[in-house]
């Protein structure tokens, strides 16, 4: 029995040794070891030995951390970056420089525009045409598979998912097309868009957002997918969906791919601020303060809003309100820097002290003459000042101004 | 029998000595290839008790407790099985995070760019399924040889309480792998939680309520996440341990496993009748178990084997095989990762873990239609009949009353009813849940294997 045992023991302990190698071999012979040894050679014999000793080895990763997004394409694509392998085969070629310009890959990574599973790091896997997930890479393959003539097209419906509000985007045909036609065709007369629309068909607002589960595929020959829904509904909306108002429009097959890209990028995904294309991120002024201030710079006091002094004081003798009105009324100021500082108005500005001398130093730089013409100015201001004062002690009432 | 083979191969005296002795050849090749050769039966049986992690097995074995046939070591199996899952579990703690927004993240970090993530990954699932069904099967073992009733061997003996232990591990495990099955955060752990926790909400006046708690809410979300990782990474495994612990305890209380009390038996066959005389004893007043005052003598000796190095060894074997099957398996099996979790998308069929799978076929049997009213499966098929179940297999020892003589043996005459019985049992949940498994398709129609489903649509 013992001897037995031990002869068991040996045999399994041999092939647990065989297991870990196994598992050790697995571990360092992935898809991307191979490729990372062969861009090794392909660098070496275009560029020599230097060159090549400078590539990195291991997996790479993009992490965008205001998209959520971890992209490990690069492991492979190692020559996304490079100069010189614009022609060479994928994926050793340099990526179009035009569009990475604006589109940084730290700032997008790739998975973003072209699709994919960018935590992967096998291909089949990375490339995303497999079981459980449902974003394959939007190039030649699946262009091909639906006869999309541009095989770059697809890619477009991932650009208008922060593109959604313009209305042309440069290199975006498709979507360009498909938003034009949403014009022409006045698809809001039924349809509620950006909410905005009318309400006999569905809102599409987040059609992108529909499950895969919710379309009925019963009428359609060939692949059940989404996109090949939404083309054959764009074709002859009766035939998929037979209780269907929406008139046949005669749409080309190639209209139809680019409004079938355009619906399904109207997703809910949420998207930074900062990436969505025409939002502005500043407070944009009302129409009353934008005529407010150029009433203010049209009148005597023009010179402190030009020069910015209205952002703390108001000078309401000469007609200039500050909004913040952080310092004081400027119209008296003739008397009161005297009382405040005991000094004359002429001494103080061209020599101020505390508050005034930091941004007379900092943030308005004023010429000797520019101060000279201040003085003069407050002068006057102070003139306005005391003839109000002597009009509105008159019985007679007269509106507040210059 | 082989007891001879203990002592340590005679000293040829007169070879090399001292410095030379120290570089010679063969000692050197015996320091790598180190065996255990006790010199005497004592210092066979010290190895046993002086060791921290042996001692819980006696100094000396019976030859059948340690043989292959009679328990398949099921319950050494599910234990090597609980010592990996509680070593990957511990290393895939520091990797996995247990939130909403990072699990399914993590776990797809852990295939993909981990070193040696998907291998722990694969190794922790594989081994979480092997102890559902390796435990199971150990209860079913433990059934069909009468092992859960009391024999003659020793006092205090109570091998029913012991099975109940067993039981209620068998809960824990199943537990342990459902709280299990929902970190990962994709679609397939999401809609299995959805439809266990769907069938315990069914159960009249605590259903809802059970469910509130688990759930932390009425909804499957962050709350729930942290409640089933605390429950499977730190509350159900030191529930197991110590009732591990106990369980094996008990074993030696019990006076080792069943099989060895037909001993009793045999030589109880071969005993004289004794004397009258003889009858009256001090211990016949003191009461107990013990009262037989004919205690039936054993020569306890015969057929035993110091444990170290037979049982040592066979642990080494089991341990071993154990962990070089789950390794291949691990290998051969790809661990699936679904799509994230989506509460939106209800995956079409929605299937609870596959030990579950028997209980949500019942649903489908017991809910039918009787004119306009449909009565909802989910009490009787999810609540009612595996109560019973687990009611019937608590209370089963105590309502065995077949021979003694029928303990510790695999398919004894005097228990084939309630072997039938338990066997048909058995079967009827093993073809529920292959048909679960296998055989169910979209809108949980029948689909023979070889049947294709309809293509799953997609994006593109």
């Amino acid at each position: 029995m013992l001897s037995k045992d031990a002869i068991k023991l040996y045999v399994l302990g041999l092939s647990l040794l065989g297991l870990t190698a196994w598992v050790f071999f697995r571990e360092n012979r992935m898809d991307w070891t191979d490729y990372q040894a062969e861009f090794k050679e392909f660098v070496t014999e275009k560029f020599g030995a230097e060159r090549a000793a400078q590539i990195p080895t291991g997996i790479q990763q993009i992490w965008v951390k205001d998209l959520d997004q971890v992209d490990r394409c690069t492991t492979c694509h190692q020559a996304v970056e490079w100069k010189g392998l614009e022609t060479a085969p994928e994926p050793y070629r340099t990526h179009p420089k035009e569009i990475l310009e604006k589109h940084p890959l730290t700032a997008y990574a790739c998975t973003s525009c072209h699709g994919g599973q960018g935590y992967s790091t096998t291909l089949p896997d990375a490339h995303g045409n497999v079981e459980h997930w449902d974003s394959p890479v939007l190039g030649a393959e699946v262009s091909e598979a639906y006869l999309v003539k541009n095989s770059k097209a697809l890619m477009e419906m991932n650009c208008n998912s922060c593109h959604r509000y313009d209305r042309e985007t440069k290199g975006m045909d498709y979507i360009n097309t498909a938003k034009k036609l949403v014009e022409e065709k006045n698809c809001r007369a039924c349809h509620t868009i950006n909410g905005r629309g009318g309400i006999i068909g569905p809102d599409l607002t987040f059609e992108g957002e529909k499950p895969t589960e919710q379309f009925d595929y019963s009428r359609l020959t060939g692949r059940h997918s989404v996109f090949a829904w939404h083309m054959a509904h764009f074709q002859n909306p009766k035939m998929v969906s037979p209780d269907s108002v929406m008139p046949n429009f005669g749409f080309s097959s190639q209209d139809a791919q680019a409004l079938s890209l355009l619906a399904m990028s109207w997703r809910k995904k949420p998207i930074p601020a900062n990436y969505i294309s025409g939002v502005q991120l500043r407070d944009v002024p009302t129409q009353e303060e934008i005529d407010k201030e150029k009433r203010m710079l049209e009148g005597e006091g023009a010179f402190f809003v030009q020069n910015k002094c209205f952002i703390c004081h108001s000078v309401s003798s000469l007609g200039v309100e500050s909004a913040a009105k952080i310092g004081p009324d400027l119209s008296d100021a003739v008397t009161d820097v005297q009382s405040r500082f005991g000094r004359t108005l002429d001494d103080f500005l061209m020599d101020p002290t505390g508050t005034m001398s930091v941004v007379l130093s900092t943030q308005i730089l004023l010429t000797p003459e520019q101060r000279q013409q201040a003085i003069a100015l407050l002068k006057v201001a102070y003139q306005r000042k005391l003839e109000q004062q002597i009009k509105n002690a008159s019985p007679s009432p007269s509106p507040a101004g210059k | 029998m082989a007891t001879e083979n203990i002592s340590a191969p005679p000293a040829k005296p007169g070879t090399n000595s001292g410095f030379l002795k120290r570089f010679a050849f063969k000692p050197a090749w015996e320091k790598l290839t180190w065996t255990w050769r006790p010199e005497t039966k004592r210092e066979a049986g010290d190895a046993i008790v002086r060791n921290f992690v042996l001692h819980w097995f006696p100094a000396k074995v019976s030859l059948e407790s340690l043989s292959w046939g009679y328990s398949f070591w099921l319950g050494t199996i599910s234990a090597v099985l609980f010592l990996i899952l509680t070593i990957t579990g511990g290393v895939l703690m520091f990797l996995y995070v247990p939130s909403v927004e990072r699990a399914y993240l993590s776990v797809k970090d852990l295939e993909f760019s981990t070193s040696y993530g998907w291998f722990l990954r694969g190794l922790h699932r594989i081994g979480a399924h092997l102890m559902v069904a390796v435990v199971f099967l150990h209860m079913v073992r433990v059934f069909l040889t009468g092992a859960f009733k009391n024999g003659r061997k020793a006092v205090g003996q109570n091998r029913p309480l012991n099975w109940i232990v067993g039981v209620a591990l068998l809960l824990i495990t199943l537990l342990l792998s459902f709280t299990g099955y929902l970190l990962p955060w994709d679609q397939l752990a999401y809609w299995a939680i959805t439809v266990g926790t769907n069938i315990a909400s069914s159960a009249p006046v605590f259903g809802e309520p059970t469910r509130f708690i688990l759930l932390g809410g009425t909804t499957i979300e962050q709350a729930t996440l942290i409640r089933f990782y605390v429950l499977h990474c730190f509350l159900l495994p030191l529930a197991t341990l110590w009732l591990v612990s106990y369980h094996m305890w008990r074993v030696r209380k019990d006076g080792g496993l069943a099989c060895v009390e037909k001993r009793y038996e045999e030589a109880k066959k071969e005993e004289q009748p004794a004397i009258a005389s003889k009858t009256y004893s001090l211990l016949g007043i003191t009461g107990g178990t013990a009262v037989d005052v004919r205690n039936v003598m054993v020569d306890d000796e015969k057929d035993k084997v110091p444990s170290s190095p037979y049982l040592t060894v066979r642990l080494a074997v089991v341990t071993l095989s154990t962990l070089v099957a789950s390794i291949v398996l691990t290998l051969i099996v790809k661990a699936p990762l679904e799509e994230a979790a989506n509460p939106a998308v209800t995956p079409n069929p929605a299937k609870a873990p596959w030990y579950f799978l028997w209980l949500q076929e019942l649903v489908t049997i017991t809910t039918f239609t009787v004119g306009g009213f449909t009565i909802n499966g989910a009490l009787i098929g999810g609540i009612i009949l595996p109560g019973v179940l687990v009611l019937a297999a608590v209370l089963w020892p105590y309502f065995d009353k077949s021979p003694v003589s029928s303990i510790g043996r695999w398919f004894p005459k005097e228990r084939k009813w309630q072997n039938w019985i338990f066997l048909l049992i058995v079967a009827a949940i093993l073809i529920l849940t292959f048909i679960g498994t296998y055989m169910r398709g979209p809108f949980w129609e029948i689909y023979m294997p070889w049947q294709e489903w309809e293509q799953t649509p997609r994006k593109f």
